[in-house]
This record gives structure tokens, sequence and C-alpha cells, in this order.
């Protein structure tokens, strides 16, 4: 065996222009195949990241119930030590304590009813970026005892920063929840729905509006890699018992799941288009360099090699050559998509005003997650390995005679 | 000329010319396939949306699109039925009255948008009636007919024939309750809007609030959809007071999904051409180098370089506009073929209607596509024949006849 | 001699009752006239019943027939001092910590009321058992003590009513309504409700003791109980305005 393998390497080298071309076929499909699936998976990854953002966060506990009743009779009680050993799993970057419940607002002759969120106001930050939409006002703080607004909200109600709006509702055990809270600041939310119900205060102010004190309905857990999303939950699963629910996005969310499914399986009929073309162009190559050694092979046999052995060193070299060029295709793209992933295509034109419109960032991202390299790298090696066939094909078949003549 | 040298010379290897052919047919072929699908399935969205409610234009008072209260109709909204139906290009004209109310069943009670039609107008506009699962669009019941969707019949435990009650504030500030009973169930391809509509008899609305008859929202149906500019020019210079809007902006999440999808698709037909223009650089390649003697003969007999150069450039054209046309018949093809019966995706169509997306779609491509597909792969070809083109007019024609 | 007379009279009590037999409407009707009146106040305990926990508010209720009623809530604490008033089909509440009053939009009225398991609506709700259906009986059943008619409601069709049919146990004396089970129109019950504690209020006696449970939502509850009735007081709808609402006690 060792043998087949330096005869093929060296014959690799001994012709030096053909192996680099054949193998950058394989390069190219690797990296072609990469940068398609890296896209498709990147604005998957981004559709689900902005939207669990504003809503459910990848993962969230809450106590049983909850999810059906949004009761705040279902809200629940956390152990501080729970919530931050839960922050320091691996993957988590970060946990959100949230207050959701509905509330009456009013102010004049003007009542809505809308959602009430009370946050911490710190994490929500990087997560709601609720201080980057404020159109007026101050953002909020811990102990902040003032509301923000949807813009949409605060025309109807007619009410700016530093008026009084009213807020009436239930709380904790239907125990009666108001109060006249000043407007602190205006927020302009994308979502027109949203821009004209949302309100949102301090985490410790609606639980004191609330008569809930230390009581939160969600605990919203983010991740970093959206593939881990089922191990982090069974981690996090583990810190509670059946008295509380731990529940991803997917199980939240199923019609943004199936939108995803219904892109993705584009997607994969996109990719194995795809896989086509670079088979075909492997293959074509492969077939080339076989036809050009006709010659070389016909000498060989003629000069009593056997044609198993041909046969094991051709298939040596196609599997080298593969190898190679599905390597350097990873190492290659790699960085380029590493620097995408960081560094995504910011769009431009009418598209990105629509998205922007829509309150989605226009840009194009790109995935790095190892997954797609893993299945790239089997995918394009795989083709390429049963372009070999046709060596093999060719040498079993090859007459010396004729070959040497030709 | 060269034409005929050059097409000759594509077909010296036909194992090697047809292999890229293929490729390029096949990429191309299925390519378009794929994407006159996807246009496909973004058309029945929209056109299903449309169908469902919105039609092609909508007209509602200012103050309506802010909140939509009762008290913000359109003034003399029936008066602007007839005159709209007049203009050059309508098809028909549905007035409809909007109220913002509650349905009620013994056992559950569920927010709705109660819209008050005139039965066979609405026809005309919208597919409600032909959206009628169970039971007749308002046949059936001499008082209160109503028709409902099946999440909405589904959430309040209600069949055909059972009691709801809607209640709503009538204009008065006063709470309306009234019963109706259940004519038809409609089923569209979105489940939010069969949980969220109820349709009653406009009459019927009007004697309950006891008001002379209001109206919200005119919807327009037009001939044909290319027209759908003038006539809103047209409508907003007659009715500068009111807000007038094309199904575009009325759903902007379906057209920022079109033009997602056609950027997406572009850039997929971009990585396509891109691999074949690797592809072809190959193939091309391994045709010059085969063939370095001949060429370095033509050189050394006299032929001059830029016509080995533009040889060489014509044959990758001519290869590659030959894979092209058949890739693009074949997509063309396979398009007509499947448009003619529509691909039925019912098999995923529970994950699809949550989606709002028709279960049933046609494939179709617009027909600007294909010059320009044609112009890529010309432009493909010639990037991918520089560099083989290059090595080729490098050659110095002494060397070539010895080394090859 | 004195028994015999008594027997007569009873007698004579019973044929009456035979010979002008009362219709199922008349008997619904005095039931009905039995709890109103043209106005009243009353003091209730309301204790809402959850599965895992229960609370008792106290209320004082003024009313005036068919379209106003104000509630005054006198406890728990954080509660003291709401004030919901129902003037014709509309809801407005008087939030003191707020010194606000916010009328309750539609899209709320099918909400609990203070946690109850009464909605907004079944405040407002203007159905009344007698005008609102057709009555029939069907039976006569003994509930504890009682004997009582079973008389069944059926919807009249314009009626806004949600339920197929109510079946309500009145007893033959004291025209008590002890029990009502509310239908849907598939013939399912969804809630039922129980009076019971029958106790001299002011110049007639009633029930005091009233149970209203969803059926569908197994261990919840809502219990009221009377402690105070006064009927016909002297009042007048100026009483039933937003000003008085701030100022009730």
């Amino acid at each position: 065996m060792g043998t087949y393998l330096k005869l093929a390497w060296r014959n690799l080298w001994r012709n030096r222009k053909r192996t680099v071309i054949a193998a950058s076929s394989v390069f190219f499909a690797v990296f072609l195949a990469l940068a398609m699936r890296s896209m498709q998976k990147g604005s998957y990854d981004f559709m689900i990241d902005s939207s669990v953002r504003i809503s459910t966060g990848y993962i969230q506990v809450h106590a049983k119930d909850y999810w059906d009743k949004r009761s705040l009779d279902k809200s629940m009680v956390l152990d501080p030590e729970v919530i931050s050993k839960i922050s320091k799993l691996p993957d988590v970057t970060l946990v959100i304590p949230r207050f959701e419940t509905f509330t009456l607002v009013s102010h004049g002759n003007a009542t809505k009813v809308s959602p009430i969120v009370g946050i911490n106001p710190d994490k929500e930050r990087t997560i709601l970026k609720l201080q980057e939409k404020l159109v007026s006002g101050k953002y909020l703080t811990g102990s902040s005892k003032g509301v923000l607004i949807g813009q949409g909200l605060a025309e109807l109600l007619k009410v700016g920063v530093g008026d009084s709006i009213v807020l009436y509702g239930q709380g904790f055990h239907a125990i009666t929840a108001a109060a006249l809270v000043p407007v602190q600041g205006i927020i302009k939310l994308p979502i027109p729905e949203m821009n004209k119900t949302m309100i949102y205060c301090s985490l410790s102010y609606a639980q004191w509006l609330y008569s809930a004190p230390g009581r939160l309905t969600s605990l919203s857990i983010m991740i970093d890699r959206p593939n881990r999303l089922d191990e982090v939950r069974s981690e996090v699963k583990k810190f509670f018992d059946d008295k509380y629910e731990v529940m991803t996005w997917k199980e939240m969310t199923p019609e943004l799941v199936q939108s995803i499914e219904v892109d993705s399986a584009g997607g994969i009929i996109m990719l194995a288009i795809l896989y086509i073309v670079i088979g075909f162009g492997i293959f074509g190559t492969i077939m080339m360099m076989t036809t050009e050694r006709t010659k070389e092979f016909g000498i060989l046999i003629a000069v009593g090699m056997k044609k198993t052995k041909l046969i094991m060193v051709t298939t040596i070299e196609t599997i080298f050559i593969s190898l190679i060029g599905v390597f350097a295709g990873i190492v290659i793209s790699y960085p380029i998509l590493l620097y995408f992933y960081y560094h995504p295509i910011k769009l431009t034109g009418e598209l990105a005003e629509a998205m922007l419109a829509f309150g989605v960032e226009p840009i194009m991202p790109f995935s790095i997650a190892p997954g797609i390299f893993i299945a790239q790298f089997w995918t394009v090696l795989l083709i390429a390995l049963l372009s070999a066939w046709y060596p093999f094909r060719y040498v079993h078949k090859l007459k010396a005679v004729e070959a040497i003549r030709n | 000329m060269i034409f005929m040298l050059a097409w000759k010379n594509v077909w010296r290897n036909k194992k090697r010319s047809l292999i890229i052919l293929t490729a390029i047919a096949l990429g191309l072929g299925c390519g378009l396939f794929a994407s006159g699908t996807m246009y496909g399935m973004w058309d029945s969205t929209v056109n299903a949306a449309i169908d469902r409610d919105l039609s092609h234009i909508q007209i509602h008072s200012e103050n309506f699109k802010k909140e939509n209260l009762i008290g913000n109709y359109i003034p003399d909204g029936l008066e602007l039925k007839p005159q709209i139906e007049k203009m050059n290009g309508v098809k028909a004209v549905s007035v409809r009255t909007i109220i913002e109310g509650m349905a009620a069943s013994a056992t559950s009670s569920s927010g709705v948008e109660i819209k008050g039609i005139i039965p066979d107008e609405e026809q005309r506009v919208t597919s409600v009636a032909a959206n009628i699962k169970e039971g007749k669009y308002f046949e059936g019941l001499s008082r209160n007919p109503v028709v409902i969707g099946r999440e909405l019949a589904k959430k309040l435990d209600l069949k055909l024939r059972s009691k709801i009650i809607l209640s709503f504030q009538g204009p008065d500030g006063n709470i309306i309750y009234a019963a109706f009973r259940i004519a038809g169930i409609f089923e569209t391809e979105s489940s939010l809007f069969d949980k969220s509509n109820v349709f009653v008899r406009q009459q019927d609305l009007f004697s309950l609030i006891g008001s002379k008859p209001i109206v919200h929202e005119i919807a327009v149906r037009l001939t044909t959809v290319q027209i759908i500019d003038q006539v809103v020019n047209k409508l907003r210079n007659k009715y500068k007071d009111l807000s007038v809007e094309t199904w575009q902006q009325l759903a902007p999440e379906l057209s920022i999904s079109y033009e997602t999808l056609d950027f997406e698709l572009n850039i997929f037909l971009g990585i396509i051409l891109f691999a074949l223009l690797f592809g072809i650089t190959n193939t091309m390649l391994m045709s010059v180098v085969e063939r370095m003697r001949e060429l370095g003969v033509l050189m050394a007999v006299g032929m001059k370089r830029i016509k080995v150069f533009t040889l060489i450039i014509f044959e990758t054209i001519m290869l590659s506009i030959t894979g092209g046309i058949i890739g693009m018949i074949l997509g063309a093809l396979s398009i007509w073929i499947t448009a003619q019966k529509g691909i039925n995706l019912s098999l995923f169509a529970q994950g699809l209607s949550s989606y709002g997306i028709s279960s049933h779609l046609f494939p179709t491509l617009p027909v600007s596509y294909y010059p320009v597909l044609f112009i890529m792969i010309i432009v493909t070809a010639v990037v991918s024949a520089v560099y083989p083109a290059i090595k080729a007019v490098r050659l110095n024609p002494a060397t070539a006849i010895r080394m090859y | 001699m004195k028994s015999v007379i008594s027997l007569t009279f009873i007698y004579l009590i019973s044929i009456c009752e035979f010979i002008f037999s009362q219709t199922a409407k008349e008997v619904i009707q005095k039931a009905d006239q039995l709890m109103r009146a043209k106005s009243s106040y009353s003091e209730v305990k309301m204790t809402i019943v959850k599965p895992d926990w229960s609370r008792t508010m106290g209320l004082k209720i003024w009313s005036l027939e068919p379209e106003y009623a104000l509630i005054y809530v006198t406890e728990p604490a954080r509660d003291k001092g709401t004030v919901t008033l129902k003037r014709k089909n509309e809801v407005w509440n008087w939030i003191p910590s707020a010194q606000k009053v916010i009328k309750i939009p539609p899209s709320m009225m099918m909400q609990s009321w203070m946690g109850s398991d009464f909605t907004n609506d079944d405040l407002v709700k203007q159905s009344s058992i007698v005008d609102d259906y057709t009555h029939k009986f069907i039976g006569e059943e003994n509930i504890g003590e009682f004997n009582c008619w079973k008389i069944q409601l059926t919807p009249k069709p314009e009626a806004g009513v949600v339920w197929g049919k109510i079946v309500i146990w009145i007893s033959k004396k004291e025209y008590f309504e002890l029990k009502a089970d509310y239908y849907d129109e598939d013939g399912n019950i969804v809630k039922t409700f129980t009076g019971g504690d029958p106790q001299k209020m002011d110049d007639r006696t009633v029930l005091t003791h009233w149970e209203m449970v969803p059926v569908d939502e197994p261990g919840n509850k809502t219990i009221l109980d009377y402690d105070k009735i006064e009927f016909n007081i002297a009042t007048d709808q100026s009483f039933f305005s937003e000003q008085n609402m701030k100022r009730v006690r």
C-alpha cells in the first residue's frame, strides 16, 4: 500500500499543472458550495436572531402553564443563584428576566389596551436596543419609575415626554394594579402593530406595580451558537423540576420555524443544482486528466504493470487531488467567510430601504457554523470521489497497443 | 469563416464538450426551473392575498388608517362607489363597513374584525365566496347570517348554523350585542385571516347600529394589475382627502419578501454562473493545451495572434451558448409544462398555510429573465475564455511545435 | 276547628294555584323581582377561588334598575376605593391611586372583572332572563329542603345571548332561584350558578350565598356572600355619575 501511495504522490508532482487544475476545480466547488450555504444559513440565523430578540429569546423558562394561560398567577420566583449558574453555562451569552402582562393605558379621553414589559434596562441594551430607538426622552435605568411607550401609542394617547399616563390592570393574584406614571421616553418601533401598543418599564417597577415582588413571567436565554440550542436547553432543564417549562423558540414560534423551513427547502434545491454544476465540472476535469494520460497508461501496461495496480494508483491520485482541493477549499474559504461573518455585506437600494422600513437591518449575513463546513467537506469530497470512477473504468478497458499507437 | 472553424473545433473532442454542455444545460435548466418555482410560490402567495381580502387598491379615510374606529368612515362613501366603478380599468368595487369587535360563543370569545359587505359585490372583488368550505355564502338563513373562518370556528367551538354573538361599540359609544348564525365557514391560505375576520351583510349592521349607511373601506379590483399605478394616481387626484393605497403598500411584507426573493435568486444564478465559469475555463484550458502543437503550427504559418485569440473566444462562446440555449429551453419547457396544471404542495400545506402561502403553485418566470441570462452567459463565456486564450497567444510557435 | 279552617285554607290556596296556574315566565319574573327592586344597596363579600389561591374582597353595591350600578371596593387595602360604575352599556372605573376615571374599552369587556369569574360584560349585559328568553316548565325537583320548579329558558333568536339554553330551579314557595345551569348550543353545561343560605334582608327573605362555577375550569369559582341588602333606597341617576365615583365611600 505504501508504495502505491508514494507512487501516486509522485505522479501528482510530476505534472503539477494538471494537479493544480484538477485540485482547483474541487477547491472552487467547495468554495462556492460553502459561500452559498453560508449565506443561506446566515440569513436564517439572522432572521431567527432578529425575531427572537424582540420576542422570546432562544430559550425561555417559565412556570408551568404560563405559556398557555399568560396569567400573572403563573409567574415565578427564580433563585438568583440559578440565574447566575445559567448565565455561566457554555454558549449562553445573556439571560434576560422579563415581566410581561397586559394593561389598560389611559390619558385624557383615550384608553387603549397595551402589552407592558418590565425589563432589565442594562441587559436589554444589546437585545431590544430600545436606547437606539428613542425618539425623545430618556432610556430606562434599573430604578426608573417611568415608562417608554411606542410612538404610535403616544400619538393615539396624545402624550409627550413628561406627561403622565394611567396604567390599570390586574396584578398577581388579581390584585388591582393601577398607577399614574410619567412617560420617560418615546420609542419608534419598526413593526407598526408594536409601535401602536408597546409599553416598557423597569423590571422593579413592573414587579411593584403588579404586586409581584421578585417574580418574573419569563427568563429568556440568548445563545451565541444557534446550532447548540438543544444542548443548552437540556443543560438549562437540569435546574428546574416539572413546575417549570423550558421552551425553545421553535416551540414558542412555530410560524417562524415553518417560514424558515419553506425558505430552507428552496435553499436546498438551489444547493442541489449547484452540486450538479460543480459535479460536472469536477468530472470533466478528471476525465480530461485521464484521457490525456492514455499513452502513459498504455506504456505502463505494456511494460508489465498490472491493471489493478494502475487502477489503484490512479484512484489514489484522484483521492489525493480531491482531498487537496477540499482542504484547500475549507482553509481558504474559512477566513473569507469569517471576514464576512463579522463584516456582513451591507445592502443598498430599494430592497435595503424596504427592509429598513420594516425594521430589519439591510445586511447580507454569513454563517460560520461548523456544520456547514463539515457538510460541504463531505458532499464535495463524495462528488470528487465519484468522479474517480471514470479513470477506474478507463484504465480497466484500456488496450495497451491501441493506447500507445494513439 | 472563423465561426465555422470555431464550431468545428468545439466538436473535435465530443466527450469533453458534451460534459461541459451538459453541465451548462442542466445547471441553467434546473436553475431556471427552481427560480420559476420560487417565483411561482410568491406569485400565488401574492395572488392569494389579493384575492383573499386585499384586492388591488383600497381607499380609507386618513383617520381610519390611524385608528380604526367606527366614526372614522369615508364621508359619502356610498356615493364614491358608482364614480369609481365608471373609471377605466376598474373591474369591480366593494364597499365595506369595518368594525373592531368581539365574537363570542358560550365557551369562548375572540377579538375580530367585523366586515359588513354587500355579498354580491364582495364576491366580484375577493374570493371569500369561493373559499367557503362548509355551508353557503350568505344563503340558507333569513336573519343575521354570518360567514366566519375555520380557525375562528375552531377557537369558539362553533359549527355551521351555530349562534355567534358579535359585540362592538356603536357610533354613540354604546356596546351592541347581536346574535348571528353561521351560514358558511371559509378557509383560506392564511390561518391568521381565518381567525380574525367575520363577514356579515351590511344591511344587518346598519339596522343594528341604527345609523345611516357608513363605509370605512372601498376595495377596488382592476381588470389587470398592470394599470395599477395609473388608476391609483387618478384616484389620488380625485380624492385628495382620502388614503389610496395599492396592495404593495397595504402588505409591505409581501413586497419585501418578493424583493428579497429576487435578490436571492440573482445571487443563486450568479453562483451557478460562477461555477460554470470555472468549468468552462478548465475545459478550454485543456482544449488549448491539447492543441498547442496545432496552434503553434497555425501561428508559424502566419495566423495572426489576434485571430488565434478570437478563435478561442469564439469557441468558448459557442460552446457556452449552445449549452445555455439548451438549458434555457429545458428550463422554459419544464416551467411551461408544470405551469399547465400547477404543482400541488398540499403535503406541506399545513406549514405553508400558517405562513399565508398557497399550497398550489404555478411556476412562472418573467420573460425579461431570458435575454438577461443570455447576455450573462456570453459574458461568462468571454471571461472564462480570457485565460486559455492568453495562454494560446503567448505560445512561441517554435517551442510549441517542438515541445508538444 | 281551627285546624279544619287552616286545612281548608291551604286547600283553597292550592286550588287557586291550580286555577290561576302561573306561566313559567311569571315564575321567572317573580324570582327575578325577588332579588331586584327599583333600587338597592348591598354589602357583599366576594371570594375568588383559584386552584392555588383565593382572596376575598369587600364590596358596596348601589343599583338603580335597570341601567345603573356602582360598586365600591372596601377591602383589601390595596384595592380600597376602587369604584366600578355601570352606566347603560358602559363600564367605568375610578382608580384612586391615579385619581382617574377610565372607561373600559370594548376589547376588554370579555376580560375578568377584578379577577373574578365574572367578566366586565356580565356586569353590563342588558339581557334579561325575563324578556330575552322563552320559558317552559320541564319538571319538578327537590334541591335540599326546597321543592322546585325546573324551568328551561330558550333565548329568542334575536337576543344577543351566547347560551343555547338555561335551566333554572326555582323554589315553589319562596321563589328562590336555587340553581341555574348555563348550556351551550350543543347541550353541554358551561357554568353553574347556585344560591343558598336564605336570610331576611330588609323587607324580604332572599338567598345570600351565591356560587358561580365555570365548568371547564376546575378549581375555579367565585362566591358572593351578602351581608346586608336594602331595597328601594332613595337614589336617582345623578348618584351614578363620574363625579360621584370619586366621592362615594
